[in-house]
């Protein structure tokens, strides 16, 4: 007998149950798929820094080395399980040149290494070891995805004629986040390449355990050794590998909360429909003495078999289009070791799912509960659901005409069935709006500042070189005698020593100069102006466990001397641990220098970046956009992407749901509907009502939905970026697509679908319902 | 005298093929303005279909129906919805009212589509039916809150609400138990004797000995009429109308 009652129901409503089954579908399919990139992509990670030996510690220097100090202090300290310094060979863009142009335009350092003898290797796409052969160039794999290159190209470094023989892996710096890029070539060519750029060298460690990193690192800087240039770690590596692909989980686990969402709501609304239709049904079952348990069962049951199909059908999906996403991974990292256990935990997931959707539809069922026998059989209407709209009444209506009345207090009355409808158009506003909002504050020049990169409109920057300091006051120079230049300053960070509680001391890059003139955006506090204050990047003051207020001691010149901790600042440069101050102290070792510029009139930013490039060939100049894009360009692109398909799918769930609630609402109200065509509506009145009652739903839920994603939508994803060292997040809306376009087209959208749904409202043959 | 609605062999059928049967099968009636008819007939005899065809709620096969003069079959939905509403009053066997209204707001519903006059004054027309068919006090209660006769009071008021030229009911006594009905008939008798033509469907011998035509329907055709006699009854006379109508009605049933 269940079985038939589920089989008649399903058909009863199609439309509905095969929605339900499609979101069920789609979540278990989004669900899976996040799974099994999750696993994959930590496999990934792991086979790929297994293979190539990434070094735990690395320190990056520019200038002069002291090898035998260096293999002393490797030498003697217990934890050092393999030391090697590698000569990266840094090279300006303009020197390296592919058939299609040259790299003069990229933002990366690039340069060039020969395959490293003890760890640390590069590896090709196969996952070996590269063995170059002369004349032969390996080029960073982020090369091949943007088409500069192919194999066979022939590339001219520096005079040199190269052929690009294949693409490597680089376990450090794979990523576009990491600012260098390693070439490989032979050893013969590197030598013959020497004298055309400068040299910088990766000193780098592995330890016996991890573990001992922390100690490691503060023995390093305690030593005084090497250290003109970033410090990076075996950690710090990983979650750079592990940013693009994570920030496409983090998305695909977004949208797939929100479509299990809307499953919920669909049941939510189907049951609370089924449950006004049969009321009185239902209050005879149980007044006969069904148990409500006994009631529940026949709509789990139903329910347990949606699911069910629904499940097996996303997975199935997920299995269809894995590949297609775990591309990504594959090109940059390889197979996962643990690849065989991906779908069965991505079936996991899924089983999830399944027990969550039964879950729910079994708390939404307790509501039979609450029906009393004796008040269905006698009237046949939920009762007690009129609460609080007593006085909305049509013998005291003075505004409305009386559809917009009608229409108006039935969403009042039945509240629980249009809040349905109204989350989801909250959620559709939500999808439509946020991906879009992301779009514009990541494409946005403000949002630089969130990243640790200050709002010029050029940016200078010196590194690896000699003279840095001389260098820079020239170039200072030429831009305050330049009247195209607004607004200009010199950052110059220098390495100090930091004193720690336990009196240690330990390194740290210090930017120095005026940090108010192209302020970052401070998650705390604010820049430092006072000679004894300091801001600290978050990762770093997490490090240190400082916050503002807290006082730190740097030695400066040889001395102590006490700081305030100012203000905390997001930076994903230079691996992100950064500080700024505002003293001054020649006597410290520089490591580089950025010089920030506004332009008078910024549309001639490109103009002004080739001039200053031409004066100060040393110099790498560029235009903050460009910088950006560069930076973030594949992100940037991807989002704005999504966010297109996002205002799509938004509008069709939007066009989607609306039918059929209107739908479900004729069939519903044909009582309603039959008893005003007696009493003289026309079917214009009727859809007259229906209108109004979507308008009145409409109203509050784009208005709802648009006012929410604009500002809970920010907390949202200023928690998912905080997860990737970014502290403080503001969105930057456009107003136009924000509050009017995507408004606009949801409204559309409930309009159409109204419209379209209760094409028939008014065709209902009256005799058929009221009959005696 | 002035003749409301005139049928002219009207015919109606329901299913297709061999399913067909004619529901209704040549019927010619004249209802006069100011008239009281009773339409009796067993089961299944088409007196309902009878009534939605000549309110215009439904269509014929053929034949036709004027109302007022109007011939029905010409008009569209649209223009018969504007005449329900504005010329007649309707009662049924259940109260057909809409559960998300109050009953004041239910009466008022038909009259608030032509809002010429404000809410207020019809709210004020309202009470003054209210007032006379008892249930005033009941204005503010939904539509759980009444009893059936109750409630087919409310139906009354709301078909009065438009002064209307004719008040159809099918079987609106059908589901009172017997004083519940008897109140009803003496509402619908009062109402008759301001002027407004009645055309009710029913059962029962005693509601029919009040009005002042019988039609009685066998297989889709009027098989008789009977005047059960002078229209301002005294109570007394009720049992000799009821006798001579039951006589007419066990002669028609063989
Ligand atoms: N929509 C319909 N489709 C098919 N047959 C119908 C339809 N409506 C009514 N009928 C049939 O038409 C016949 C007359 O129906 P009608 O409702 O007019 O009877 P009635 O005289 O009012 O009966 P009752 O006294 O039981 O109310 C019945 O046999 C009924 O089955
Ligand atoms: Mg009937």
């Amino acid at each position: 007998m269940y079985f038939r009652t589920i089989r008649n129901d399903i058909l009863r409503s199609k439309a509905i149950t095969l929605t339900t089954m499609l979101f069920i579908t789609t979540a278990a399919m989004l669900v899976a798929l996040a799974v099994i990139l999750v696993v994959n992509l930590t496999g990934a990670i792991d086979t790929l820094m297994t293979r190539a030996q990434t070094p735990h510690f690395m320190q990056m220097h520019a200038g002069a080395l002291d090898m035998t100090r260096l293999t002393t202090f490797a030498g003697k300290h217990k934890d050092v399980a393999d030391f090697q310094v590698m000569e990266f060979l840094n090279m300006d863009g303009a020197q390296i040149v592919f058939p299609g142009g040259s790299l003069a335009g990229s933002v990366q350092d690039n340069g060039f290494s020969v395959q490293s003898e003890h760890f640390d290797f590069l590896l090709d796409l196969d996952g070996n070891i590269i063995q170059a052969a002369d004349g032969e160039l390996y080029v960073p794999i982020s090369y091949m995805q943007d088409d500069t290159t192919s194999i066979g190209d022939r590339v001219e470094v520096a005079g040199k004629a190269l052929v690009v023989t294949g693409f490597l892996r680089d376990s450090q710096m794979n990523s576009l986040l990491s600012s260098s890029k390693r070439f490989l070539v032979s050893h013969n060519d590197f030598a013959a390449l020497k004298d055309s750029g400068s040299m910088e060298y990766l000193i780098e460690f592995r330890l016996h355990d991890l573990d001992a990193l922390g100690t490691f690192e503060t023995a390093y800087a305690a030593a005084e050794l090497e250290a003109a240039g970033p410090t990076l770690t075996y950690p710090l590596f990983k979650m750079i590998n592990a940013i693009s692909d994570g920030m496409m989980i983090a998305l695909l686990l977004l949208v797939s909360l929100l479509i299990v969402a809307i499953a919920f709501l669909c049941i939510r609304f189907t049951l609370l429909a089924k449950i006004e239709d049969e009321y009185r049904e239902i209050g005879a079952m149980k007044a006969i003495g069904l148990r409500v348990s006994d009631i529940k069962q026949i709509y789990l049951a139903k329910y347990a078999a949606l699911a069910a199909a629904g499940s097996v059908l996303g997975l199935a999906l997920s299995f269809v289009f894995r590949n297609a996403l775990l591309a990504n991974i594959w090109l940059h990292m390889g197979e996962s070791a643990n690849a065989a256990q991906a779908p069965l935990l991505g079936g996991l997931g899924v089983l999830l799912l399944f027990g969550g959707v039964l879950v729910y539809v079994n708390g939404v069922l307790e509501q039979f509960r609450r029906i009393s026998p004796a008040e269905a059989i006698r009237f046949g209407i939920v009762q007690g659901k009129t609460g609080g709209i007593h006085h909305f009444n049509l013998s005291q209506n003075r505004l409305l005409g009386v559809n917009v009345f009608l229409g108006a207090k039935d969403v009042l009355t039945r509240k629980r069935l249009y809040v349905t409808m109204l989350t989801v158009l909250v959620l559709a506003a939500f999808i439509s709006i946020l991906p879009q909002n992301l779009y514009t504050t990541i494409a946005s020049k403000d949002f630089s500042t969130y990243m640790g990169i200050g709002d010029s409109d050029l940016r200078i920057d010196l590194q690896q070189m000699n003279n840095i300091a001389v260098k820079a006051t020239d170039i200072a120079q030429a831009l305050e005698n330049d009247k195209d230049i607004s607004r200009y300053v010199v950052l110059t960070t220098y390495t100090f020593r930091v004193r720690m509680p336990d009196g240690t001391q330990r390194r740290i890059p210090v930017e120095l100069g005026d940090h108010t003139v192209f302020p970052v955006a401070y998650a705390a506090g604010r820049a430092p102006t006072a000679a004894d204050e300091i801001a600290l990047s978050v990762l770093h003051a997490n490090e240190l466990g400082r916050q503002v207020g807290d006082s730190l001691i740097l030695l400066v010149g040889g001395q102590e001397q006490q700081f305030t901790v100012c203000g905390l600042y997001s930076d994903v440069t230079n691996g992100g641990k950064t500080a700024k101050a505002a003293f001054s102290d020649a006597t410290a070792d520089i490591v580089w220098s950025v010089i920030s510029a506004e332009l008078v009139d910024e549309t001639r930013v490109d103009e002004k970046a080739a001039e200053y490039a031409t004066k100060f060939a040393f110099a790498k100049v560029t235009g903050i956009e460009g910088y950006i894009v560069q930076t973030f360009g594949s992100t940037i692109r991807a989002v704005a992407q999504a966010a297109r398909v996002a205002s799509v799918v938004a509008v069709l769930i939007t066009i989607l749901i609306t039918v059929l609630f209107m739908r479900m609402l004729i069939v519903k109200d044909r009582y309603s509907i039959a008893v005003m065509k007696i009493f003289g509506f026309t079917n214009t009145d009727i859809k007259m009502q229906y209108l109004s009652r979507a308008v009145f739903v409409l109203l509050i839920g784009v208005s709802l939905g648009t006012l929410l994603a604009n500002t809970l939508g920010e907390t949202l994803v200023g928690a998912a970026i905080s997860f990737f060292g970014a502290a403080s997040f503001k969105f930057t809306i456009n107003p136009f697509f924000a509050y009017l376009l995507s408004p606009l087209l949801m409204a559309g959208a409930v309009l159409v679908a109204t419209g379209g749904g209760t094409l028939d409202a008014g065709q209902i043959i009256i005799t058929g319902i009221i009959k005696e | 005298m002035k003749r409301l609605i005139v049928g002219e062999n009207i015919t109606k059928a329901f299913g297709a093929g061999v399913e067909k049967r004619k529901v209704l099968d040549g019927i010619s009636v004249e209802i006069n303005a100011g008239e009281f008819v009773a339409v009796m007939g067993p089961s299944g005899s088409g007196k309902s279909t009878l009534l939605f065809a000549l309110s215009g709620m439904d269509k014929v096969d053929s034949g036709y129906i004027t109302f007022d003069g109007v011939d029905l079959s010409r008009l569209s939905d649209n223009a018969l919805a504007d005449i329900r509403r504005r010329k007649m009053g309707f009662v049924f066997q259940q109260p057909t009212l809409l559960k998300s209204l109050n009953l004041l707001d239910n009466i008022m519903l038909p009259a608030m589509r032509d809002s010429g006059e404000k809410a207020a004054q019809l709210a004020a027309k309202a009470r003054v039916l209210m007032q006379r068919t008892d249930i005033l006090e009941l204005e503010k209660r939904d539509v759980t809150q009444a009893s059936g006769g109750q409630l087919q009071r409310v139906g009354i008021c709301r078909a009065l609400m438009n002064d209307p030229q004719i008040i159809f009911g099918d079987e609106p006594t059908g589901a009172l138990n017997s004083t519940a009905a008897s109140e009803i008939m003496a509402l619908l008798s009062e109402i008759h004797r301001t002027g407004t033509t009645i055309l009710l469907v029913t059962h029962d011998v005693k509601v029919a000995a009040q009005t002042e035509r019988v039609l009685y329907l066998f297989d889709g055709k009027i098989a008789g009429e009977y005047r059960p006699g002078l229209a301002n009854l005294h109570h007394d006379d009720l049992k000799a109308h009821e006798e001579g109508l039951t006589a007419w009605l066990t002669e028609m049933r063989f």
